[in-house]
């Protein structure tokens, strides 16, 4: 890798290389099918909302089971389950939490996570025009909102829709477990979405690949970019083994073959391969839905502490190790399944660590604030949350790598809290902290900030009591998925801890309405934003206006330095400012035409 | 892969070849390079499929199953038919490379009948098949064959569709240049999906049927 120094001839060729289209002023091309990156972004992001919403609203269903089993629900329950006066039945039950999980997990976080920062995000951020494959990125929004479409018809379906776990698995997901033809639909769903998170993963790969702007090496890459390049690459690789999945199951289902029915169905098929394939896939997914939140904590650390990223190499390194090892862990969803204990201790020991770069990643962004001029700002406190929630859902997961304890652990409340503490609580709170920071970008509007406060503390206080509560239940040995868990007379005694975490679950459930205020405000009638108000160096807050313009970039940057450049000593002395631009000449060279590339004396990111 | 490079022209005259040919490299590359990506895709897609597989012939008792016997002689047939066709696709790249646009042609509707064939006698065998009692749920024998080799088929009738479009335009003979150069890349992009399938079927040809 060059760094730094480049042609006048590679600058040139780099402008010709991406032109700039013009913008679509018709309304079908301007606003349904637009391939302009910035607008898919914000496709994703509201269809995203939407379903996190009617996900969310499906998980206040199940507190509300578990605090008050059986008894009608208020205010919406006669309008659900108009024909038990609003009591939740234990079929209503199987459906609302296995569409919990699989819409919370595809239809709401994927989208705004990977649809929307990822769009958004990656072409601003590396200096390009658009992606790579513009057309390619609709198609994946397309795909994407028809998926979300069969998702909702799946509920209006005789027997509903689906209702095996969100796992899946067969014998469960068979037609003999969940007759019906809401199972398909949803599980047709699932390969649809694959489908295109699998194009936007091209997309996205390709993007960084080929487009970055000149100057623009892997090292000077923002770490948001990094982390959504690498789930990119576990997206493309291990998505698909789900659609196989899928598409067996469905074969299954609808065409007689026997790839997973067995026994009493009269298959020779092995429903434990499809667990094989579930977790093959879904061990990656989970660090596919943390790597793009690592990204932003690993940049917005370094923003609002107005330093450096600590060991900047080092925090990328350790994304990398994590996304290699994150495909040859999967066996430990599956220590109960009867595996050959010598390739469970092989899974226990991989699973176990993958724990080392993780907290390498975890050691460097509290080095990079140590001594810091910290800036409390909305996204800062966002990133300290989903650091906070990330770490304790870390430690919890030991005891689940760990065989011994997993043995007892399996299938209780402790697996759901954890679980939902690292991959559905900080992945909540992160994408909460980056739609924070990039909104003013995006819509050229500022946020409410008391409003935005607010939020944050019921989110971070809400996640951390309901899951710490699921965590205690679990540790007690309340089973997951129970419709009625205290009918069991040794959970019988946790019903007040239930009850206390349904509180708190509701608390954080009425805390989201000041976010849904707040964002409607701010996109419709909110002050304007500056060009770069969080003072920071990346090239889309300083070679951009807010919103940035239809093609981006009038010329395209050509980049001089990495992209956590605060408080050096020359800087403050000649700019009067704590920061400089990834793309802006160095202060005094400013006459010495840009080319040159020339470092800073002291490179801080070591 | 080296793009062909015109002559030098004349010198009083401003030669725009050059950053052209740079441009057509950089776009070649990237399509490619976004192709490698989606043929990762496919190979996982696949590879999770030869796993049920290989696992479920790994549980059975037999293999195949008493008195059931897998045919030979079409997918033999059907082997060569894909291997000639990934041969005359290149060609047809090359050809096409090389500014030969008919020779070009011809042999993409070689390659295009070649698939055509693959497919329909690929129906011939599951129809056979079916005739000689081997049903979609025959146990393992039936749901791995028919899952299988129906997934494998319907990504070989994709490329023969995608390949009939790309006749169609060539048969236009657009000899505008930005055209000519979309088309190279789209002709290679589809020879690497083209050759992927083709690999996909040896792999299956002999872990299915000869062995």
């Amino acid at each position: 890798m060059s760094e730094g120094v480049m042609s006048k001839a590679d600058i040139e060729a780099a402008q010709h290389l991406q032109h700039a289209h013009e913008e679509p002023t018709d309304f079908v091309n301007r606003y349904l099918f637009s391939v302009d990156h910035k607008y898919i972004a914000k496709q994703f992001l509201w269809a995203g909302l939407v379903f996190l919403l009617f996900g969310g609203v499906l998980a206040m269903l199940i507190r509300w089971q578990w605090a008050f089993p059986a008894q009608p629900v208020p205010v919406v329950g006669n309008a659900l389950f108009p024909d038990t006066g609003g009591i939740i039945t234990p079929p209503a039950y199987n459906t609302i939490f296995t569409m919990h999980g699989l819409i919370m997990v595809f239809w709401a976080i994927t989208p705004i996570m990977i649809g929307c920062f990822g769009n958004y995000c990656i072409p601003l951020m590396i200096g390009a025009r658009d992606m790579a494959f513009p057309k390619l990125n609709l198609l994946s929004f397309w795909v994407f909102l028809v998926s979300q479409l069969v998702v909702a018809a799946s509920f209006f379906v005789e027997l509903g829709s689906a209702a095996a776990g969100w796992t899946t698995y067969p014998p469960l997901s068979s037609n003999v477990g969940t007759p019906g033809l809401g199972q398909s639909l949803v599980v047709l769903a699932l390969f649809l979405i694959g489908v295109s998170s699998i194009t936007g993963a091209i997309n996205y790969v390709t993007t960084v690949i080929r487009l970055r702007a000149p100057g623009m090496t892997w090292f000077r890459m923002p770490a948001t970019v990094w982390g959504l390049w690498l789930t990119s690459i576990l997206n493309a690789l291990f998505v698909p083994v789900l659609g196989s999945a899928g598409l067996m199951l469905l074969f299954d289902r609808h065409f007689g073959t026997q790839f997973f029915v067995t026994g009493a169905a009269g298959g020779i098929g092995d429903p434990i391969l499809f667990q094989h394939l579930f977790w093959i896939f879904g061990h990656p997914e989970v660090y596919i839905l943390i790597l793009p939140i690592w990204g932003f904590l690993i940049d917005f650390t370094s923003f609002f502490a107005r330093k450096p990223a600590y060991w900047y190499r080092g925090s990328l390194y350790a994304m990398i190790c994590v996304t290699v090892l994150s495909a040859v862990v999967y066996g430990h969803h599956m220590f109960v399944t009867g595996m050959s204990p010598l390739l469970g201790q092989a899974f226990m020991l991989l699973t176990l660590t993958i724990s080392v770069p993780a907290e390498i990643l975890f050691l460097n962004w509290l080095h990079t604030m140590w001594k810091g001029s910290i800036r409390m700002t909305v996204p800062m406190m966002f990133a300290l949350g989903a650091i906070f929630v990330f770490g304790l859902g870390g430690l919890t997961g030991i005891y689940l790598g760990t065989i011994s304890t997993d043995l007892y652990l399996h299938d209780t409340m402790w697996v759901v809290g954890h679980f939902h503490l690292t991959m559905a609580s900080a992945a909540f709170i992160g994408s909460f902290g980056a739609l924070y920071f990039w909104f003013p970008k995006m819509y050229g509007k500022q946020m409410n900030t008391m409003l935005s406060k607010v939020h944050f503390w019921f989110t971070t206080a809400g996640l951390t009591l309901v899951f710490c509560g699921q965590l205690i239940a679990g540790y007690a040995g309340q089973q997951r998925r129970l419709y009625d868990p205290f009918q069991y007379a040794y959970i019988e005694n946790l019903h007040g801890l239930n009850q206390w975490t349904s509180y708190f679950a509701f608390m954080l459930g009425i805390g989201q309405l000041a976010f849904i205020i707040n964002f409607f405000y701010s996109v419709f009638a909110g002050k304007k934003a500056e060009k770069n108000p969080w003072g920071v160096g990346t090239l889309e807050w300083t070679h951009c206006d807010s919103p940035p313009i239809h093609h981006n970039f009038d010329t395209i940057p050509v980049v001089l330095r990495g992209p956590h450049e605060y408080n050096h000593p020359e800087v403050l002395e000649k700019l009067d400012r704590d920061w400089i631009g990834q793309c802006e000449p160095w202060p005094g060279d400013e006459a010495e035409q840009a080319p040159a590339g020339r470092e800073p004396e002291a490179v801080p990111a070591e | 892969m080296s793009e062909p490079q015109g002559k030098r022209m004349s010198t009083n005259v401003v030669d725009l070849r050059p950053a052209a040919a740079a441009q057509q490299r950089s776009k070649e590359l990237t399509s490619a390079i976004g192709m490698m990506v989606a043929l990762g895709s496919w190979t996982m897609m696949f590879g999770a499929l030869f796993f049920v597989f290989l696992a479920l012939r790994d549980q059975a008792i037999s293999w195949p199953p008493p008195g059931l016997e897998l045919p030979m002689v079409l997918p033999t047939v059907n082997t060569v038919v894909i291997v000639v066709s990934s041969f005359t696709l290149a060609h047809a790249l090359k050809q096409l490379r090389g500014g030969e646009h008919r020779a070009s042609l011809r042999w993409m509707l070689t390659t295009f009948v070649l698939g055509l064939a693959f497919v329909v006698l690929q129906i011939v065998l599951w129809r056979d098949m079916w005739n000689d009692g081997i049903t979609t749920s025959t146990g393992t024998l039936g749901t791995v064959v028919y899952g299988l080799t129906g997934l494998h088929a319907l990504h070989v009738a994709a490329g023969v569709v995608v390949l009939g479009y790309l006749v169609a335009v060539a048969r236009r003979r657009s000899s505008d240049v930005p055209n000519r150069q979309q088309h190279v890349i789209s002709l290679r992009l589809c020879g690497m999906f083209w050759h992927f399938v083709d690999v996909v079927w040896i792999l299956m040809f002999l872990g299915m049927f000869v062995t």
